[in-house]
């Protein structure tokens, strides 16, 4: 019942809009609004086929590799500085104002720099969905409770062992916050890094659907890269829920009190 | 027997060998923006082995500072702290401390027994060993029933018997409280002072438990440490001797607590009114009996 109700909830607002939408195109549909039923067809004769394979899983595996390397780099780097306070003061404004560059900047110089290939187009995602990450980890570690730290301390838990099983818990909620903006990020920045001299990828198609006034065939690709974002976000929440179990239940002790 | 041979201000010094814990003229200066704070001037006193020893002062008496020196989380501005005739330097293996803060100082996102294990798992104990040494830890503070629980599921006093369970788990040779009831509940402090006693009993460790609560103080110790006010020396040091049985009701209306208890305070009232103590002494007040 209580998964029943929940599905519900999910699937209310999405209906509605669908439902809205197909009588709003129920009078023919414009130029550069498809039905409904025009989008899903064209949907499933653009995607579910070679297009896959040349442009959604290659945008895909770039966007996998971009985030996971932007968390990895972010929290051993957010380790390093957060847990000392020198490189914490020399760091933060240089980290400042290389966090306000919007990556898309990047792009030429990355160009030249790395090459007209994967690896710009997974360095301008990590260039840009590394600093929410990094700052969050910087941040989670500053702020651990020196109790904590003194506890560790008399009980001999030092190195490794202290980041393992003291500093990267304690730092998690605020790191996973990080993660959860370093997704969004990371989605954009693929789509934006594959719209320069670029021959295939999500953002690739749909900037070539726009020029080529294919309408429905670029709103089939947008669909695209919202389900991906969804299917992210899902998949985040569910490791979330996993890995801050501890957490939520004790927010939800001390607001119970 | 009870010699103060060094002639410094200071508590019952033990000749040299006999003590497990031994603080020496330590003193500590906190430096700040604001000009130095001598939160310690010049302390000196020894635990023997297997003793059960109370701290009190009057708040602000630097009883954290000096606990946090002798657990080598602090570095002393001069003397020293000697653990076994080993200078203190940092924390040591053969020492366990009981925070105040049992909220803070256990890890949340451990179920209660992996927050006592994490120790032991740390030192190298092996798994087989641990395993015994967590479930025996858990029942002596009475929590057999809840290892899977994580921390903040229990009521304060059972966080704080955790915390105590991890301590005694790691095995040391003497066991530091920091104001460890502070925090919980009138009747749960009682059970867990009586706990205090029993674990001390059974397990033979040497404790040095810091404390405002000169009740708790009298009730717990073999003997009792009176801190003056800040800067810190030793003001008393007396000898508890009441029966070795305690029990919070026929203990705590024995004559001879009373009287103790009377003591204790009108040298904590001096204390805080600014009395320094001449000289060292040890004290077996008289019995009247």
């Amino acid at each position: 019942m209580k998964t029943l109700t929940s599905l519900l909830y999910i699937l209310a607002l999405p209906v509605l809009l669908i439902l809205w939408w197909i009588l709003a195109t129920a009078g023919g549909a414009s130029f550069f609004v498809p039905t409904p039923a025009d989008l899903v067809k064209t949907f499933i004769d653009t995607w579910i086929g070679e297009r896959m394979f040349t442009d959604v899983l290659p945008s895909i595996r770039r966007l996998l590799i971009g985030v996971v390397g932007a968390i990895i780099l972010g929290v051993l780097l957010g380790l390093l500085v957060g847990l000392n306070r020198t490189a914490r003061a020399i760091t933060e404004p240089v980290f400042e104002f290389f966090r306000a560059l919007p990556p898309p900047v990047l792009i030429p110089v990355l160009m030249l720099l790395v090459g007209i290939n994967d690896g710009m187009k997974v360095a301008v995602i990590i260039s840009g969905a590394i600093w929410p990450v990094l700052l969050n980890t910087i941040e989670g570690v500053r702020a651990i409770d020196p109790v904590q730290n003194e506890t560790s301390r008399s009980y001999g838990i030092s190195g490794f062992a202290r980041i393992r099983y003291q500093i990267l818990p304690s730092a998690m909620p605020t790191i996973m916050a990080g993660i959860r903006q370093c997704l969004s990020v990371g989605l954009i920045l693929m789509v934006i890094s594959e719209m320069f001299a670029s021959s295939s990828g999500l953002g690739f198609a749909i900037v070539q659907f726009q020029r080529s006034f294919a309408v429905p065939e670029m709103w089939s690709g947008i669909v695209v890269l919202g389900l991906i974002g969804v299917i992210m976000s899902f998949i985040f929440q569910w490791i979330e829920r996993r890995v801050l179990r501890w957490y939520n239940g004790l927010k939800e002790v001390e607001n119970a009190v | 027997m009870l010699s103060n041979s060094n002639g410094t201000t200071g508590g019952r010094t033990l000749p040299e060998g006999e003590a497990l814990l031994s603080v020496r003229g330590l003193k500590k200066v906190y430096h700040t923006d604001g000009g130095d704070i001598e939160a310690v001037r010049d302390l000196t006193f020894d635990l023997g082995r297997g003793e059960l020893v109370c701290l009190v002062g009057p708040s602000g008496s630097g009883k954290t500072t000096l606990l946090k020196c002798i657990a080598g989380l602090l570095g002393a501005t001069s003397g020293e702290v000697l653990l076994d005739g080993e200078k203190v330097t940092g924390p040591p293996k053969k020492m366990a401390v009981v925070f105040q803060e049992y909220g803070r100082s256990l890890f949340p996102w451990l179920r209660v027994a992996d927050n006592v294990e994490l120790p032991l798992k740390n030192a190298g104990v092996p798994k087989a060993e641990r395993k015994k040494l967590v479930e025996e830890a858990l029942d002596a503070v009475g929590l057999s029933h809840v290892p899977r629980s994580y921390p903040w599921q229990l009521s304060g006093g059972m966080q704080q018997r955790v915390a105590i369970a991890r301590a005694v788990a790691y095995e040391p040779e003497v066991l530091l409280m920091d104001e460890p009831f502070a925090a919980v509940d009138a009747q749960t402090r009682a059970d867990l002072e009586d706990l205090i006693r029993n674990v001390w009993k059974k397990l033979g460790v040497t404790v040095l438990f810091v404390t405002h609560d000169i009740d708790e103080s009298i009730y717990l110790g073999e003997r009792v440490i009176i801190l003056s006010s800040s800067p810190t020396v030793v003001q008393e040091d007396i000898v508890i001797d009441l029966p070795a049985e305690r029990d919070q009701l026929e203990t705590r209306s024995l004559p001879r607590f009373t009287e103790l208890r009377h003591h204790v305070y009108a040298e904590i009232q001096k204390a805080k009114q600014g009395h320094r103590p001449e000289e060292a002494k040890t004290t077996f007040l008289t019995n009247p009996k």
